[in-house]
């Protein structure tokens, strides 16, 4: 085991190249997904706590219930969609990092969205109440809930990236765990490991906690300093 | 100014039945009552933040209605920036802050300001503008003596500067005393006795006002 911790850093120091490659793959494939995810579920989230309409419980319903999908089901419903006999399969993305961009998203966007709604329905009635006695205008009122949302913007960022980094059931599904192609972190510590190549997947594992480590590290010191 | 009568039902309950009101520009009308009895949930209605039963308080076309609700929310941001949230008058911010014992804490976060402080910051952000319907739903209740006294005057002032119709309410009879024209009187969702404040202070028509003034020693 020693052996294998000592390998583990060889690798990391000398810039094993398949490591590197697995790196990228990642690295590309938790920062777009967890992005878009944002982009879409924080607008919806806020307009979704801020708003009062008929159907918004069913929508809330639908929305957690997409909160706890297991990824394997994810990863099915998009193998099933894209695969060669899918109504999908024009779109030859199976086995490609692009589908596991976009499984992750549609894993990720239900959390970003229950937790800005969250937050959002916790503050929107004091702010609403206190800019219609200010009579301000709705887009005001919308861009001063915005700004009050900023923290929790961080706080759902570093969750959306740690599930996107961490989550293995539906890209190994979609993406076939391809090496040198759409093999990431968490499917290569599986693959190493299943064939007893413990170093490589230490060194991954390793690293994986060090990115993430990293990535909440740096959001927690910017959201400490914007909050001076 | 008239404001037309409206109700408000809860679950079947009536717990607003108010009449039409005349209110006059320049004056200031206390509305007091014990807990629970339709004073914040008028001002609510009023001021649009909840829904009246079937047709909405009408009022006269072009009135502009300010409240500062009891709990006030301050945005995280410096007290200067809140108070021009109200209008883009730097000048009169600042006159306003100084008035109100502020200009310390101009710079300050004002999601960190005390109570008190806020309150303050709540009631010179609203005075940045010119309302010609205010409702202040207790605006001291979390300021000391002092300030309470300060903020009491500038209220007084903008009142008759500006020649709204202001609507303060409060628990606090002493208040209603100093700085009021004319008082109203809410008792289980119903407007029950109105007048001059000396006049329903001291001599109030009704047993349920007369019950309410003897509890608070007047």
């Amino acid at each position: 085991m020693q052996s294998a911790f000592e390998k583990a850093i060889h690798l990391i120091m000398t810039g094993d190249a398949e490591l590197c490659n697995i790196l990228f793959v990642t690295a590309r494939m938790s920062l777009t997904s967890s992005i878009i995810a944002l982009l879409i579920g924080v607008p919806f989230g806020i307009w979704l706590g801020a708003c009062h309409f008929r159907g918004k419980g069913l929508i809330l319903i639908m929305n957690r219930t997409l909160m706890g999908m297991p990824p394997v089901v994810c990863g099915l419903l998009f193998y099933i969609l894209f695969s060669g006999v899918g109504p999908l399969r024009r779109g030859k993305l199976l086995f490609t990092v692009n589908i596991m961009i976009l499984a992750q998203v549609v894993l990720i966007t239900p959390i970003v969205i229950g937790n800005m709604e969250t937050y959002v329905s916790g503050i929107a009635p004091a702010i609403q109440e206190t800019t219609r006695g200010l009579g301000l205008t709705r887009i005001k009122t919308l861009l001063l809930l915005a700004n009050e949302c900023i923290y929790q913007i961080f706080f759902v960022y570093m969750l959306s990236f740690a599930r996107a980094i961490s989550e293995v059931g539906a890209v190994s599904m979609v993406g076939g765990a391809i090496a040198w192609k759409t093999n990431v972190m968490t499917t290569a510590i599986m693959q190493y490991t299943n064939r007893g190549n413990f170093s490589l997947g230490i060194a991954l594992g390793m690293i994986l906690l060090t990115i993430s480590l990293l990535v909440n590290t740096a959001i927690t010191l910017l959201q400490r300093r914007l909050s001076k | 100014m008239k404001i037309s009568a409206f109700s408000k039902t809860y679950h079947g309950v009536t717990v607003l039945d108010v009449p039409e009101l005349e209110l006059h520009p320049g004056k200031i009308y206390s509305i007091i009552g014990s807990n629970g009895s339709g004073k914040s949930t008028y001002a609510k209605i009023l001021a649009k933040v909840l829904p009246a039963d079937q047709k909405g308080p009408q009022l006269d076309a072009g009135i502009t209605v300010g409240y500062i609700p009891q709990k006030n929310y301050a945005f995280r941001m410096s007290t200067k920036a809140n108070i021009l949230l109200g209008g883009s008058d730097s000048a009169k911010a600042e006159r306003l802050m100084e008035v109100l014992q502020l200009d310390s804490l101009a710079s300050q976060r004002a999601d960190r300001l005390s109570g008190g402080e806020t309150s303050r910051m709540a009631l010179a952000r609203l005075m940045m503008k010119h309302f010609d319907l205010v409702i202040l739903d207790e605006p001291t209740a979390a300021m000391d003596v002092e300030t309470t006294f300060l903020s009491e005057n500038l209220i007084w002032e903008y009142a008759k500067k500006s020649g709204c119709v202001l609507l303060l309410i409060t628990h606090s009879l002493q208040q209603a005393k100093r700085i009021a024209d004319e008082i109203l009187f809410f008792h289980k969702g119903q407007l029950f006795e109105s007048g001059p404040k000396e006049r329903l202070l001291f001599a109030p028509t009704r047993p349920e006002t007369r019950q309410f003034l003897e509890f608070y020693g007047i």
